[in-house]
């Protein structure tokens, strides 16, 4: 891979298990009726969207590799395997099997410890990856033929305080696009987070997960604040969605306090354009939205370092 | 059928250091300390082991382990480093079905799972390691639920008692949990591992004083500010589940608490801690 490589695209891209389960791909073990379609169909555009870009890998910022020390990368060539999910064994039972970008994983971990970061290489080849890793690849590129490189989301936001974790985001976010840079690499980002999070504490009907007349979101004034951190986005007016999230997180619950959102946008510089939203709905009563930014039409900017 | 009875209670530590390749001043003596208390539980030869796990996490209610026969290799996703963790075990399966049972006509969200595949965490293997190391003795697997509180906790545990005395088993109940949750957020060696203030330090000797006194009830009552304190694993709920397993507030429960071992493991407390009722 010759050249200077580049961040061609970023999406919000959440991993209910129930979008696969809904889609009943040979991977996943259980089968339904369907379910979750606005949500799939907003994963249509991104498909199409990567198979015109052809990146060269598909980096996801996961919150379900909760780390204690450090940001760590996967560095094995190939994981493969049986994911089953903890939560919800029932919808998602899926045989994964990846090839990893262990060149750009090196790069990240040695620009993130340039940052000042604590980074490890997780070199275990029976790793069983998680399920946030594998269903917002799964949604993205079904064919797995694109190499991934996993993220896992340290604990700092949680253990330390949200400042601190996004303070290590925005550097996590710089290293991460250093590397792409370094390595020539043409790669499209994925912060794997819904938006609000609450969510019920009981399924409706554990027989028919996908029982569409039973699902919505969790109040209404959490999908008020999804909206309005989406018109943000749709705006493209940046410093004001970043201003707002740390209140957005505190009154939503929003999973995006795992850092994925703040990493994605430090990585593509804080990106002004408008972002793409290609669908919003429910899951369990959380709020998911499946968000582009095309970053592929324009030279990265150097915002990253104006909001560090 | 007699009725069954609960011998022994546990707390033991679940994380990985113990068991895989790491040193440490501390950690020996805690990996000694599960030692014993393997020993003491073979002793007792119980028909059951009932294990409620803080590195279990569920969501939705409570999950039991209803699997005859989990098989698997379980990697830690924070100590890959360190190695793996094979595990096959049997589970005792009526038992299980009757904790739900009267889990759910206590008023709890109670779910069996049974799946090939599916994650047995890291904390349940650290146990049954110890006490179970040739996997002769079957096995109740309990999930921590994150969002559940002190009451649903003991009555889940009173439950599973319920249902070993209703069954006629001999069991041993263990909660496999951390103490103070604060840790190191750095990279260490392992001879530099200790609790990482020192307040966590006083707050755990504390409660596990109290327990050694018998006091199982002042430990109880202590917990919420202990876990405030020191960000105890999993608000260390888990005492509740054991405590309403083992009977206490019940007439003429007498439990005695009895420390094997107490230390640290990267920064956080940890301890193993044998109960008779």
């Amino acid at each position: 891979m010759a050249g200077k490589g580049s961040i061609v695209c970023g999406f919000i891209a959440p991993h209910p298990p129930h979008l696969v389960y809904g889609e009943n791909p040979p991977q996943n073990i259980p089968r339904s009726s369907g379910g979750w379609e606005v949500l799939r169909w907003a994963y249509d555009n991104c498909r199409e969207k990567i198979k015109q870009l052809k990146p060269d890998v598909i980096i996801v910022h996961t919150p379900h590799w909760m780390t204690l020390v450090g940001h760590h990368v996967t560095r094995v060539p190939r994981l493969k395997g049986l994911s089953v999910d903890p939560i919800f064994p029932h919808l998602f039972r899926y045989n994964f099997d990846t090839a990893i970008d262990v060149e750009l994983a090196d790069a990240v971990y040695e620009e993130a410890r340039a940052e000042g970061l604590i980074a490890r290489k997780m070199t275990n080849p029976n790793f069983r990856l998680d399920y946030g890793t594998i269903v917002t690849s799964h949604m993205l590129n079904p064919g797995w033929d694109i190499p991934i490189l996993s993220l896992s989301a340290n604990n700092s936001p949680y253990y330390f305080s949200l400042g601190v974790g996004i303070e290590e985001m925005y550097k996590l976010g710089r290293a991460t696009r250093r590397a792409i840079e370094k390595t020539g690499r043409r790669a499209v980002l994925a912060a794997s987070n819904t938006l609000s999070h609450f969510h019920f504490d009981r399924e409706p009907d554990p027989n028919l997960p996908e029982d569409m007349s039973k699902e919505h979101v969790f109040s209404h004034a959490n999908y008020l604040w999804d909206m309005r951190v989406l018109r943000l986005m749709r705006e493209g007016r940046m410093d004001e969605l970043l201003s707002v999230l740390p209140e957005f997180i505190e009154k939503t619950g929003a999973e995006v306090k795992s850092g994925g959102l703040f990493w994605m946008l430090a990585a593509m510089g804080f990106p002004k354009v408008p972002a793409r939203v290609h669908g919003y709905w429910s899951v369990i009563a959380t709020g998911n939205a499946v968000v582009e930014w095309d970053l592929s039409a324009e030279l990265n900017g150097a915002g990253a370092e104006a909001h560090a | 059928m007699p009725e069954g009875q609960i011998v022994k209670g546990y707390i033991m530590p679940g994380m990985p250091h113990v068991m895989l390749p790491t040193e440490s001043a501390s950690r020996r003596e805690l990996r000694d300390a599960c030692r014993v208390a393997g020993a003491n539980v073979r002793e007792a030869r119980p028909d059951v082991l009932v294990i409620f796990s803080t590195q279990w996490v569920s969501v939705l209610g409570h999950l039991v382990q209803a699997r005859a026969n989990p098989t698997g290799l379980h990697v830690d996703e924070n100590w890959y480093d360190l190695g793996n963790l094979p595990y096959d075990f049997r589970t005792d399966l009526e038992l299980a079905r009757r904790t739900i049972d009267l889990g759910t006509a206590a008023g709890f969200q109670v779910r069996p799972v049974d799946y090939e595949g599916f994650p047995v965490d890291t904390g349940t293997l650290v146990a049954l390691n110890f006490l179970n190391p040739k996997n002769e003795i079957p096995v109740v697997c309990v999930s921590c639920n994150i969002y559940s509180g002190s009451d649903e906790e003991l009555k889940l545990g009173q439950a599973a008692a319920d249902a070993v005395r209703a069954l006629g088993r001999r069991a041993v109940v263990v909660a496999s949990t951390g103490l103070s949750g604060h840790y190191f957020t750095r990279e260490i060696t392992d001879d530099e591992d200790r609790i990482v203030n020192e307040q966590d330090d006083v707050e755990n000797r504390k409660l596990l004083d109290l327990m050694a006194a018998g006091k199982v009830m002042d430990a109880m009552d202590l917990v919420p500010e202990y876990a405030a304190k020191t960000g105890a694993d999993m608000q260390f709920k888990s005492y509740y589940w054991l405590m309403g397993a083992l009977g206490s507030g019940r007439v003429n429960s007498k439990i005695v608490g009895k420390v094997l071992g107490y230390g640290s493991i990267w920064g956080s407390g940890a301890a193993v801690v044998e109960f008779t009722a």
